[in-house]
């Protein structure tokens, strides 16, 4: 399964086939709503596109080979490529960190990163710390803890408090508000998102 | 948490600690917002914005827009309905922009790219107006003029009671007054986002919205279609906080592109769209006169405000009732001037008006009690509305109520009694050396809740597990976990065995939606109806299975139905409702409820002590209580975290997140959150922040429980500015309070000795 190479044909239309209305995959579009005109500006499909780029990257443990649009965020990659949409979308400006995620052991807001950096990498989302459906022990400690409200910058919060843990098991209450420093919470929550992170090195640790 | 009992007996669930329901699902990104949703054939959406803050459009020309490839759909105010939305100032679109960053089109397009591509192939030629930014300016004669009726909205909002020229009269001190709080941002961590569907002329949208059916009404009026042509769904939304409240263009924008361009329609704003075209908390600019006998009885108040609504407002918006509902006050008159400008719609944020209202009234009492040389606690604590006390029922000043479960002396004497309310400065600023200060200051705030019409629907599988259906929303406010909790406490059905779907409302009654305290209590009512009609219904079936025992001495404990007298006479709940063979289905429709002459209120004190670095103008944050009451809580942890997040939200305004405009072009200059700074973990260490829950039960709410969600972001302005003041001998009284501002205050300081009262 991990190193399954997954490219299902749904998501790998790009957008000039889309375009062309050419797609099979696309069937439900009806071609009359393709303008036919402007289909003669467009390069021919076997052109190599130099906007376009094939990527491999390792996500949650599945390896993924795709195609994608230069500028592709890693943030559009998991949410509409791959559709792992518990990263959110807050800024797209790398100021609020909704969109943290671990890409080969360290944090990076995915929303500034564009998926072409994570080549050859591994990413690890909300989604991969769930394991069989059980959950991880930073979920667990926020669940008990209600380390969050609205829940919409949970993953971020998260997926920072997973990279530091690794780092430092065992932090002081400073180290971490620091860590997790980069993780804005609308909601203010940042009282009880302490008390998790401190009561998820508890439970890594035990 | 002791236990708590009612007449009906102890309670088994609410007053507990607890994490919530949906937990699972905010903790592992399963739980779908709004922009986490994808539709076959969903087109995406962008919106083309004025650049000038006042202008009229005259010609736009989307035809190069609509010839690309990838574009399927185009509109411009030549679209849009000419019917007016929330606020009856503005359509969807409008041909005359009134402030930079105000929408003129919008496409649908295959993808970002093409609609971003497309957005810059729309000519729009402008015919740039003269502009003004404030409000005073607003309404002086050859002001801009927004409106062909003035910038003034409606009519000033004059309240009066008693007389307030002869009160004056009477007083031995009054002091006069001028506090100011700027343009300041409202939103949430998930921005605006909606998706709009059309089968036919069933209209479905999709909408991160707090109040599905002030939506579902808006859309219903624009495109004209019956209510049970239009379904709106707000499942997850990731926060509100006010801005989210009323319905919005993008909600019209994208359902009027969907409509176009026969495909479904995703629009997700910005972040810098979020920031220029929501509901912002408006700036405010109150003279405050207010004076006392010389025993320290307050006697009269005039409040003159000035708002700032920005272009459009969204009905909502004004002053709150700090003025008239705290104190005991015989004369009071209160104008609101509600002014537009050339700056983005304002509209509800947390608390509406209160944060700003609570920082004049409660900065004005704190000077006034300085001025009488008497303690600003004691002072608080003379003059504090208690139980039984007269207050006004309605919106007019005459006090023809009387309020009940009042404790907010309670909240004043606990708090200070926590914060070490002895230990601070006798006189403000003195008794300390070196750059370093410290000093304690105290605000009071008030709010009601839980208003209008609640509805709820409580089923009972078959199984006996049961789920709660109900159309406002949890925003981050816990409802769908709180709500739960009241239904499991009135079937004795263990919370574990509910789900709940919130904020839709096609399979839940009509209800008023998450804001204004009002979900807990208002829905939380219908949701307790709903539950006892379901209850009802269980044990008239459970009784033939009991030996025709009367259904009103039955009751259900852990999902076991029994005799009360004697429970080993029981039955499982499952076994009955198998041999039902039916659903039970609960209505609950609630409407405010009326108790005589008996008016509750939401109060609260917070006490909060700083430490003020003279050389540097920084001020930290040492210790904080933030006491409430919240009639009972239905679940601590809940009530624990709104608190605290609260608390930081308002004192988030002490410091950062203005709306700064550049007075050369009316665009906003501070539209990120770089600029905006809303606190990190570090900006204030949250461990200061103690929650305090004062005992007390309300006499409106489900189980006595009040709303409590928006009174914690009022007072953390005022209660700052009077802590500074108590450290270092300023008064501050104009927010945020900057360094620059503190230091120029200080530069200003008078001799100490010409300070003291």
């Amino acid at each position: 399964m991990a190193d399954d190479h997954r490219d299902t044909p749904d998501q790998s239309v790009s957008r000039r086939a889309f375009l062309k209305g050419g797609a099979v995959a696309t069937g439900a579009l009806s071609a009359s709503l393709i303008p036919g005109a402007a289909d003669a500006q467009l390069p021919d499909a076997t052109e190599p596109d130099p906007h376009r780029t094939t990527v491999e990257l390792k996500v949650n443990g599945v390896a993924y080979r795709k195609e994608i649009s230069n500028r592709t965020t890693l943030l559009q990659f998991l949410r509409e490529d791959l559709k792992l949409t518990g990263t959110k979308m807050g800024c797209d400006r790398l100021q609020c960190g909704a969109c943290t995620v671990i890409l080969n052991g360290r944090t990076v807001y995915s929303c500034t990163t564009l998926a072409l950096e994570a080549t050859g990498g591994e990413v690890l989302t909300i989604e991969g710390l769930t394991k069989d459906d059980r959950l991880h022990p930073i979920q667990q400690a926020f669940i008990e803890q209600s380390g969050y409200q609205c829940g919409f910058c949970t993953s971020g919060q998260i997926m920072s408090t997973k990279a530091f843990l690794d780092r430092v098991p065992n932090p002081t209450e400073e180290q971490a508000r620091l860590a997790l420093s980069g993780n804005l919470c609308r909601c203010a929550a940042y009282k009880k998102i302490l008390e998790s992170v401190m009561a998820a090195s508890r439970l890594m640790r035990a | 948490m002791a236990q708590q009992s009612l007449p009906g007996g102890p309670l088994h669930v609410i007053g507990k600690r607890g994490p919530n329901i949906d937990a699972v699902e905010r903790v592992t990104g399963r739980a779908k917002y709004t922009g986490d949703i994808e539709l076959p054939n969903m087109l995406v959406a962008r919106v083309l914005r004025s650049p000038h803050a006042h202008a009229r459009i005259v010609k736009i020309d989307s035809s190069r827009a609509e010839a690309m490839p990838g574009v399927r759909a185009v509109i411009t105010y030549k679209d849009s309905p000419k019917v007016m939305i929330w606020g009856h100032r503005q359509y969807a679109l409008n041909e005359h922009v009134r402030f930079s960053g105000e929408a003129v089109a919008a496409v649908a397009a295959v993808d970002d790219e093409t609609a971003d591509k497309a957005l810059t192939r729309i000519d729009v030629q402008y015919e740039p107006l003269s502009f003004v930014l404030d409000p005073e300016e607003a309404l002086k004669p050859g002001a801009p003029q927004l409106f062909s009726d003035g910038n003034l909205e409606g009519q000033p909002r004059i309240l009066t009671r008693g007389n307030i020229e002869q009160g004056f009269a009477e007083c031995d001190k009054v002091i006069e007054r001028v506090y100011r709080c700027p343009t300041m941002w409202s939103g949430s961590m998930e921005p605006r986002a909606c998706i709009a569907q059309w089968e036919g002329d069933k209209l479905t949208v999709w909408a991160s919205t707090q109040s599905p059916f002030r939506v579902h009404g808006s859309l219903a009026a624009q495109f004209n279609l019956p209510d049970g042509n239009v379904r709106i769904i707000a499942s997850y939304v990731g926060g509100g906080f006010g801005t989210k409240s009323a319905p919005h263009t993008d909600e019209i924008l994208a359902s009027l592109l969907a409509r176009k361009a026969r495909l479904p329609v995703k629009l997700q704003y910005t972040r810098e769209e979020e920031i220029l075209d929501s509901n912002t908390r408006f700036e405010t600019k109150m003279y405050v006169k207010v004076g006392a006998k010389r025993d320290g009885t307050l006697h009269a108040l005039h409040v003159k405000a000035y708002i700032n609504q920005g272009a459009y407002h969204t009905r909502l918006g004004g002053l709150g009732n700090q003025a008239t509902h705290v104190y005991r006050t015989p004369h009071v008159r209160t104008e609101q001037y509600r002014v537009h400008t050339n700056i983005p719609n304002t509209g509800p944020t947390r608390g509406v008006g209160d944060p700003q209202e609570t920082f004049g009234i409660e900065s004005a009492m704190d000077e006034l009690a300085h001025e009488l040389g008497m303690d600003p606690m004691e002072f608080r604590l003379q003059n504090v509305k208690r139980s039984g006390d007269p207050i006004a029922r309605g919106g007019s000043g005459t006090e023809d109520g009387r309020v009940m479960s009042q404790v907010l002396d309670k909240c004043l004497e606990e708090g200070a009694r926590r914060i070490g309310w002895n230990r601070r400065n006798p006189v403000p600023g003195d008794g300390q050396s070196g750059p370093l200060a410290r000093g304690i200051g105290v605000a009071c705030t008030e709010r009601g809740g839980g208003g209008g019409i609640g509805g709820a629907t409580v089923k009972v599988n078959l199984d006996g597990s049961a789920h709660v259906y109900y159309s406002s929303t949890d925003i981050g406010t816990g409802s769908r976990t709180t709500l739960a909790m009241i239904a499991s406490e009135v079937l004795g059905i263990p919370l574990s065995t509910f789900r709940t779907t919130a904020g839709d409302t096609e399979v839940a009654p009509y209800d008023g939606g998450s804001q204004g305290n009002r979900t807990l209590q208002g829905t939380g009512r219908a949701v307790e109806a709903a539950a006892r009609d379901a209850l009802q219904q269980i044990l008239a079936s459970a009784s033939p299975m009991l030996n025709n025992a009367p259904p009103a001495d039955l009751e259900i404990r852990d999902s076991v139905v029994r005799v009360k007298a004697d429970p080993s006479r029981n039955v499982k709940l499952a076994e009955v409702m198998q041999r039902r063979g039916r659903s039970v289905v609960g209505d609950g429709q609630t409407t405010q409820p009326q108790v005589g002459m008996d008016v509750e209120r939401t109060t609260g004190a917070h006490f909060v002590e700083v430490e003020v670095d003279r050389e540097t103008g920084k001020f930290r944050i040492l210790k904080y209580i933030a006491a409430h009451d919240l009639g009972r809580p239905i679940n601590v942890t809940v009530v624990e975290n709104q608190i605290e997040g609260g608390t930081i939200q308002g004192l988030a305004l002490t410091q950062a997140e203005e709306l700064r405009f550049d007075p050369r072009t009316g665009g906003c200059l501070t539209a990120s959150f770089i600029d905006l700074k809303p606190p990190t973990a570090l900006d204030f260490d949250p461990r200061v922040v103690e929650p305090v829950i004062i005992p007390n039960e309300g006499i409106l709410g489900p189980y006595g429980a009040k709303g409590l969600g928006e009174n914690p972001c009022h007072p953390g302005m005022a209660a700052v500015a009077n802590a500074i003041y108590n450290a270092i001998g300023v008064r501050l009284r104009e927010v945020p309070f900057t360094r620059a501002r503190i230091l120029h205050a200080l530069g200003e300081q008078r001799p100490a000795a010409s300070r003291t009262a």
